[in-house]
């Protein structure tokens, strides 16, 4: 078989099996002039689809946002699509108001407890899995992976039950193991015990990723690596720090990236939670430019603030971000 | 107003139907039928969840398309993120024509100039409306909506378990309200009452009991009023009543519904709309036989106790291209035949006065009548409904005090975002 | 390596446990959505249910064209993930095969593109929309979900195609195939467990989406589940055997989808994922 009989070929044995014959003539595709200019040009024809998918879908609003973000912008000029610009009021009023910093102090730190949860708790039952038997990791991957697949909307109603103040089965539990003050316990009447209920569901839905990536990343360690450090006399605890981690530290600086990004972006969770309640103690930058913009009606408010909530994320997130360039640079 | 209201069950359902009085208008009017320019159109009316018995909205249909010859088309809304709808639907090129709006919100869409100013048609047709239902529809002097319907707040109780602890009549001060609670506390195992911590309307009512002012004016603006003491002398008459009651503090009356608590026969009495005891028929059908109504009682027995006069008014919208259609519907909806109608259906009261008749025989507006003479609303300014918008402050400090706060206290900590929403431009 | 009976026994108990953790709420989801009301709202729990009933699932099926909100949601979330996966593979093979000017620019624009923070730009998208008069309708959503999720599928994918082996890419040139033709039948089928692992996430992320066809839809005719059960859940809070059985519903697909896709494609993973 030959490549000019590719049409009736099946798609899914490897090719290199049945290429044998000599290669055709150069054709249309072949090493002329012409073509190596289009070879040039080849990555950006690829990425072009991409890019202009993301240059209108996701570029166009951002930049409409960042517009309505020097507008006042109520019901009435959206009704009456009045454009009023106002300066920079909208920062003016967020960044001057009390709320902002708290929400944006809150969410640092909901975002790095959760994360650290997720990263640690992850790592550790990644490293479980791999010690595992060949029945009991299935079983336990099994079980991840429902967590992980749940959707998000029936989680949130699914925990509001497990954690429902009267016939809720964690306030039944609490209350067999002798804490009987929890039999009838408000989990969502204050800030903490509310956002132990959203971190615990957080962290339930997040951990598979972490644990079922990494688990996959350490059977790729070549064994030799781990053969190499017993020779040396290194112990169990010497060959992770010298192998294992080594190895995996790549995937947990990416895994880390994007759990950050995910965690400080969650929103149906808290939201449908309790809407960032009690008395807005909940709120994170998400929910409450959702509830200042959406919410109030005051949507170029609610403008600036995403948009300053981009900026936080930003900020959070720039150590990877230069790792990255710094990385990519090297590679090339 | 009503809010999240799951399903309204007409409570008058098994009354006699008034439909075979339909007849004789019917001709008249066919005659001078809108003009043909109305074929072929269709108008599009949103009503809430449960606003619209389904045979009011089918007769209303039938003689609309037959008066003017175009299609009418009902869309039923549900009140969760109702604002957002309405707000972002009356910016688009294709609006509802004609959408319900609750009355406290009415100021702020007429503020907004997405509603069609409706003057003419009040001079048509609305020379009787009553005047304290109307004035939510008025904004600057000008008519923005048409009243609709109204309703106000009831006792619904359980007359067995009021049996059961020896209670022989319904009480008719606030006094033997609170003896009669006692007395099922004492001798049943039922829950006296179920008030969760949040029925703000309630507290608004009491509110108006007092004579309080939730808002007041300081320069040309509105601030809160939260601390006034006549407000923190209701906060405290809530928190009593709350004190009859196991339900959650940080929950409203719709969260969960009320009415299906009390369906499941272990509580003594809630304070509902008359429809919520339909709700509560729908979920355990053998409630209906203990159901039984009363007003709610006040300081003393010739005043009844102030309640939250809700309702819903008619608006057009401005971006709608069938103005004149829009009208032609609302002079059918509101005329007095099928205006009467809701009112015997639904049980709500009517829009004017001459029409109160139709709610004779309906335990539950009978009750309610007595306070709608007491009634008030929230501050009818285009501010205020921002002060409802979800999380709604009013309820942080309803909250914060049955926590424990005083009500000086809980005013304190909320009247900044009071004053915030009521400065915000629109 | 020689383990004590602990050392033999912890692993496995450990897992034990974390496999219950981690399974209990969606076998409490199910097993309170076939439970009658009376063994719900029980003094003690009922573990295992007994009595089994449908009634639940009737009264969660029995909305407003609940099946035209099925299909809706099928067919968005399917055209979004399939839309986002062929725009991700042109770029993927770009960034993970070809050396060019500017390349680690575009991956970090896909890197910042992954922090769009969706449910607060609703107003604007929502305004676009509108004066594009695209309102009700699923093409608005079915694009603008692939978006959402094509920056991660475009960084996953790349590590899937970085972990072909770049030889049997050459080898199958030297045979006389052309980049394309090489990419086709060499790459594309080595790529498979990638594509799939990659759809997972596109799938929940379209299949859970809410905030912007809430505002973009008004038309019942063309919403899609998500605001079913959250409807749901407004009207019948309080009755957890009805929510739990639209809950059930609505996360069966995506249970089913991700139980058969996963074990097939964890194992590429790795590669993909992972390397930022």
């Amino acid at each position: 078989m030959s490549v000019q009989t590719e049409g009736t070929d099946t798609a899914g044995e490897p090719a290199v099996h049945k290429a044998r014959l000599p290669a055709p003539p150069a054709g249309g595709d072949g090493g002329s002039a012409p073509s190596a200019r289009r070879g040039a040009a080849a990555p950006y024809l690829l990425l072009l689809p991409a890019l202009l998918a993301t240059l209108i879908l996701l570029g166009w609003p951002l930049v409409k946002n960042g517009m309505l973000s020097f507008q006042n912008l109520n019901p009435r000029q959206l009704i009456q699509h009045l454009t009023e610009w106002n300066g920079g009021d909208n920062y003016r009023e967020v960044l001057t108001g009390s709320d902002f910093w708290h929400v944006v102090e809150r969410s640092v730190v909901f975002t790095a407890v959760n994360v650290v949860l997720i990263m640690l708790l992850g790592t550790l039952i990644g490293l479980l899995l791999a010690r595992l038997g060949k029945r009991m990791r299935l079983l336990l991957m099994l079980g991840l992976v429902l967590a992980w697949a749940m959707p998000v909307i029936a989680a949130t109603t699914v925990y509001q039950w497990l954690f429902a103040q009267r016939f809720g089965v964690v306030n039944w539990v609490l209350d067999r193991l002798g804490w009987h003050s929890m039999a009838d316990y408000n989990w969502f009447g204050s800030q903490l015990s509310t956002f132990s209920v959203i971190t615990l569901l957080i962290v339930w839905q997040s951990i598979p990723f972490v644990a079922i990536n990494l688990y996959a990343a350490t059977t790729t360690i070549p064994r030799e690596l781990y053969e190499a450090a017993s020779l040396d006399g290194a112990g169990a605890w010497k060959s992770f720090t010298s192998v294992t981690l080594p190895f995996l530290r790549p995937f947990l600086y990416a895994t880390t990236f994007l759990e950050v990004i995910w965690v400080f972006k969650a929103f149906p969770q808290i939201f449908a939670i309790n809407e960032g309640g009690p008395d807005h103690l909940t709120e994170t930058l998400p929910i409450y430019a959702f509830v200042e913009g959406v919410g109030n009606q005051h949507f170029g408010v609610g403008a600036a603030i995403s948009f300053l909530t981009v900026l936080v994320l930003l900020v959070i997130t720039s150590y990877y971000l230069r790792m990255v360039l710094k990385q990519e640079e090297d590679e090339l | 107003m009503k809010r999240k209201l799951a399903a309204a069950i007409v409570i008058a359902g098994m009354m006699v139907s008034v439909s075979a009085c339909g007849g004789d208008d019917d001709k008249d009017t066919g005659k001078n039928a809108g003009p043909d320019s109305f074929k072929g159109q269709t108008l599009t009316v949103w009503t809430m969840d449960g606003s619209a018995p389904p045979q009011w909205s089918k007769d209303v249909r039938a003689a609309f398309e037959k008066k003017t010859g175009a299609k009418l088309k009902f869309e039923t809304q549900k009140w969760d993120g109702i604002q957002q709808k309405i707000t972002t639907a009356l910016s688009e090129s294709n609006p509802p024509d004609v959408l319900e709006v609750g009355n406290t919100q009415t100021p702020a869409y007429a503020a907004t100039g997405g509603l069609a100013e409706l003057g003419d048609l009040k001079q048509e047709i609305g020379s009787d409306w009553t005047p304290s239902v109307s004035q939510s529809s008025v904004f600057d002097g000008k008519q923005y909506a048409a009243p609709w319907y109204f309703a106000n707040r009831v006792v619904i109780y359980n007359k067995k378990i009021w049996a059961k602890a020896g209670i022989k009549d319904t009480p008719k001060t606030r006094d033997e309200f609170f003896e009669d609670l006692d007395a099922i506390d004492r001798k049943t195992d039922a829950e006296p009452l179920y008030l969760p911590g949040q029925n703000w309307y309630f507290f608004d009512g009491l509110t108006i009991g007092q004579g309080a002012d939730l808002v007041k004016k300081q320069g040309d603006k509105y601030v809160s009023n939260l601390g006034d003491p006549k407000v923190s002398a209701a906060m405290e008459l809530y928190k009593k009543y709350a004190a009859y009651s196991k339900a959650p503090k940080d929950k409203d009356e719709a969260t969960p519904q009320q009415a299906t608590i009390f369906a499941k026969g272990r509580t003594g009495a809630f304070i509902g709309m008359g429809w919520e005891a339909g709700t509560a028929i729908q979920a355990n059908k053998s409630i209906e036989k203990d159901l039984g109504y009363f007003t709610i009682p006040g300081e003393s027995a010739d005043k009844p106790e102030g309640v939250f006069l809700g309702g819903s008014n008619l608006a057009v919208a401005q971006g709608s291209k069938k103005q004149a259609l829009a009208k032609e519907f609302l002079k059918i909806a509101l005329s007095d035949q099928y205006e009467g109608r809701l009112a015997k259906l639904n049980g709500v009261i009517p829009n004017k006065e001459s029409l109160e008749s139709n709610l004779e025989g309906n335990g539950a507006a009978e009750a309610a009548a007595p306070g709608a003479a007491a009634g008030g609303t929230t501050p009818l300014i285009p501010e205020w409904a921002a002060v409802e918008n979800t999380p709604n402050p009013i309820k942080s400090y309803m909250t914060a005090v049955l926590n424990g706060k005083s009500p000086a206290a809980a005013a304190k900590q909320v009247e900044g975002e009071i004053n915030k929403r009521l400065a915000q431009q629109n | 390596m020689k383990r004590s009976v602990f050392g033999r026994v912890w692993p496995n108990a450990t897992a034990g446990v974390l496999f219950a953790g981690f399974v209990f709420p969606v076998y409490w989801m199910f097993a309170t959505a076939f439970k009658p009301t009376g063994d719900i709202i029980a003094e003690s729990p009922v573990w295992f249910p007994a009595d089994v009933t449908a009634g639940h699932f009737a009264k969660a099926v029995d909305a407003d064209h609940f099946w035209t909100l099925v299909l809706n949601s099928v067919t968005v979330t399917v055209s979004a993930v399939l839309l986002s996966l062929v725009i991700a593979l042109f770029a993927a093979f770009a960034l993970a095969r070809m050396r060019f000017r500017g390349r680690r620019g575009f991956i970090v624009t896909f890197m910042l593109a992954q922090m769009a923070p969706w449910e607060v730009m609703v107003i604007a998208i929502y305004m676009l929309v509108r004066d594009n008069d695209l309102l009700d309708s699923l093409v608005p959503l079915t694009v603008f979900y692939a978006i959402m999720v094509l920056p991660l599928t475009i960084l996953t994918l790349r590590g899937y195609v970085a972990a072909v082996p770049k030889e049997l890419e050459e080898s199958a040139m030297v045979d006389g195939c052309t980049r394309t033709q090489a990419f086709v039948r060499v790459i594309f089928p080595l790529l498979a467990p990638g594509l799939m692992a990659t759809s997972l996430f596109g799938f929940i992320t379209a299949w859970n989406e809410f905030p912007l066809v809430l505002i973009l839809n008004k038309d019942i005719e063309k919403q899609t589940l998500p605001l079913w059960l959250s409807q749901f859940q407004t009207a019948f809070g309080d009755d957890w055997g009805a929510t739990m059985a639209a809950s059930s519903l609505f996360a069966l697909p995506i249970l089913v989808l991700f139980i058969f896709l996963q074990r097939k494609a964890v194992s590429g993973l790795t590669d993909g994922a992972v390397k930022g």
